[in-house]
């Protein structure tokens, strides 16, 4: 398929250039298809569904789009995920530069690796939720609870990926430095941090998921505002439809966070594909 | 020039022993502007003998000394080339070939000028913007050897740097890297496992025990230099090849 629209464009430069945009969308769409199919063939089985079973938590597809819509129009979206889109992002960051300073330490020094290995294994299998009413007692409803658990969610992942990422660069790699008169913080700079890249990715993309998991689950738990606090609201009054579409936007964020990753991390490991 | 004296290396155990003896009380030299070829059963220890003279691992008994110099660690006059090529495979050939001049803090541009003229000097002109993964074995190896030589060492360490090509490429790299020495007769210990190699590169060959690895003998080839390419026919070459072949053939015999 691909390899066929690549030879028309050669065949037909000029016609290419004279309909340019329409020839991208329908690039896209040729390159999108069993995407875009699968969505829409879920779309209308769900619209069918809902409508054929009448069930109280399996509302029409349109329902759900319409509530959407409302919510969008009335502001209510925008002021709540501003405010979750705030504490994922401060919590992340913070993950973030944790999780890869820890996580490049133990992979580097096996002492760090065995005093802190424990605990980041148990944090990692412990159900983050678990830390709710902890940080709720220590920060009370301020953000400052809901960045907690995102950072707990988050964490330790990032911490995992990045140690094994570092422990297992090739270690010719790292000796050829030292042959040249490499110091420690040149192996780090000029070897371990690249040659780890991918590896550090796939954990930061995983964060990246969880983070979005602990904004939810941490506002639906402890706060007042946010999308999980939406949900949590409408959940208790048994309106499927507006959970749906605070769910919908929800995923939006996770996909859009996983691209921005995705996009970063191809700029940066062009050489590892 | 080398020096080892005694050189005793053990892995592993503890000071009253228990490790593996690697290698047991070598003892040789390398004069300036030689080049010694290294050879023996596998698992002899060459690597690590090597290792030891890169400065890249540390020794429990002997000395090992650089123009009277302790070898404590790895040193300016020394690069190492390496089997598996151990380039970066996240920068290309020009990145690959400036990164001893890079971390000994040369300028970019004195560096990369140096670099372009050693990538002419093994044959990449052209691929200076190629990532190692873009090339053969043979180039990614010339990139190794290029690395090594833009830090303009007196002394090339080479472990096994043909091992991992193939038997027309390694020719085509060793009648280079001869012509390469005639140049600059730099001083060069080059492990091997390959009997001709050994003989159609070295000015001497070190042959060399199963474990723990010793010196079993020092042969000068008198072979006159520059060696032609066809140098494997002529009798000299044939036939310390075979004295090597029948000592080589009677250690793998003696072990079980």
């Amino acid at each position: 398929m691909k390899s066929m629209t690549a030879s028309e464009a050669v065949i037909k430069p000029t016609a290419a250039q004279n309909i340019g945009s329409s020839r991208t969308l329908h690039r896209v769409l040729h390159r999108y298809a069993p995407e875009v199919l699968a969505l829409l063939g879920g779309a209308v089985v769900w619209e069918c569904l809902g409508w054929w079973l009448g069930l109280q938590w399996l509302p029409p597809f349109s329902q759900v789009i319409r509530a959407l819509v409302q919510f969008v129009g009335s502001g209510v979206i925008l002021s709540n995920l501003q405010s979750s889109l705030m504490s994922l992002i401060v919590g992340f960051a913070l993950s973030l530069v944790f999780g890869l300073v820890l996580g490049a330490l133990m992979g580097r020094y096996r002492v760090i690796e065995k005093a802190f290995d424990v605990y980041v294994h148990a944090l990692f299998v412990c159900p983050s939720i678990l830390f709710a009413p902890i940080f709720f007692a220590m920060f009370g409803l301020s953000d400052a609870s809901r960045v907690a658990i995102i950072f707990v969610y988050s964490t330790f992942v990032i911490v995992i990926n990045t140690a094994t990422a570092i422990r297992t660069v090739d270690p010719s790699l790292v000796e050829m430095a030292y042959s040249f008169g490499c110091r420690e913080r040149q192996i780090f700079t000029r070897i371990l941090l690249p040659a780890s890249l991918p590896l550090v990715f796939a954990g930061i993309r995983l964060g990246m998921g969880r983070a979005v998991k602990g904004m939810i689950n941490g506002e639906m738990l402890i706060a007042f505002v946010g999308l999980g606090a939406l949900a949590q609201k409408y959940g208790a009054q048994f309106d499927a439809a507006k959970v749906f579409a605070i769910a919908m936007v929800v995923l939006i964020i996770g996909l859009v966070s996983n691209a921005f990753v995705q996009a970063l991390e191809s700029r940066l490991t062009r050489w590892a594909d | 020039m080398i020096r080892v004296k005694n050189l005793t290396k053990e892995f592993g155990g503890t000071d009253n022993g228990g490790g593996v003896l690697a290698l047991s009380d070598i003892s040789f030299e390398v004069r300036d502007n030689e080049f010694v070829t290294v050879i023996g059963p596998s698992g002899c220890g060459k690597t690590t003998l090597l290792r030891i003279i890169a400065g890249l691992i540390p020794y429990q008994h002997g000395e090992v000394s650089i123009d009277a110099h302790p070898v404590v660690g790895p040193g300016p006059e020394r690069a190492v080339v390496f089997q598996s090529f151990a380039l970066l495979p996240w920068t290309d050939v020009l990145g690959n070939v400036t990164f001893g001049l890079d971390v000994r803090g040369a300028t970019k541009s004195d560096s990369q000028a140096k670099a372009r003229d050693l990538i002419r000097l093994v044959g990449l002109e052209g691929f200076e913007r190629r990532l190692p993964k873009e090339l053969s074995g043979g180039m990614q190896q010339r990139v190794g050897l290029a690395r090594a030589l833009a830090v303009n060492p007196r002394i090339l360490l080479m472990d096994e740097p043909f091992g991992a090509l193939d038997e027309q490429t390694r020719r085509l790299l060793q009648e280079q890297l001869l012509q390469l020495w005639e140049r600059e007769r730099k001083t060069v210990v080059f492990i091997t496992h390959s009997m001709e190699e050994a003989v159609m590169l070295g000015d001497r060959v070190m042959l060399m025990t199963p474990r723990p690895g010793q010196v079993k003998e020092m042969i000068a080839v008198p072979l006159k230099r520059p060696r032609p390419p066809d140098i494997e026919k002529s009798p000299a070459f044939v036939e310390i090849k075979e004295y090597l072949w029948e000592n080589l053939r009677a250690m793998q015999t003696e072990q079980p």
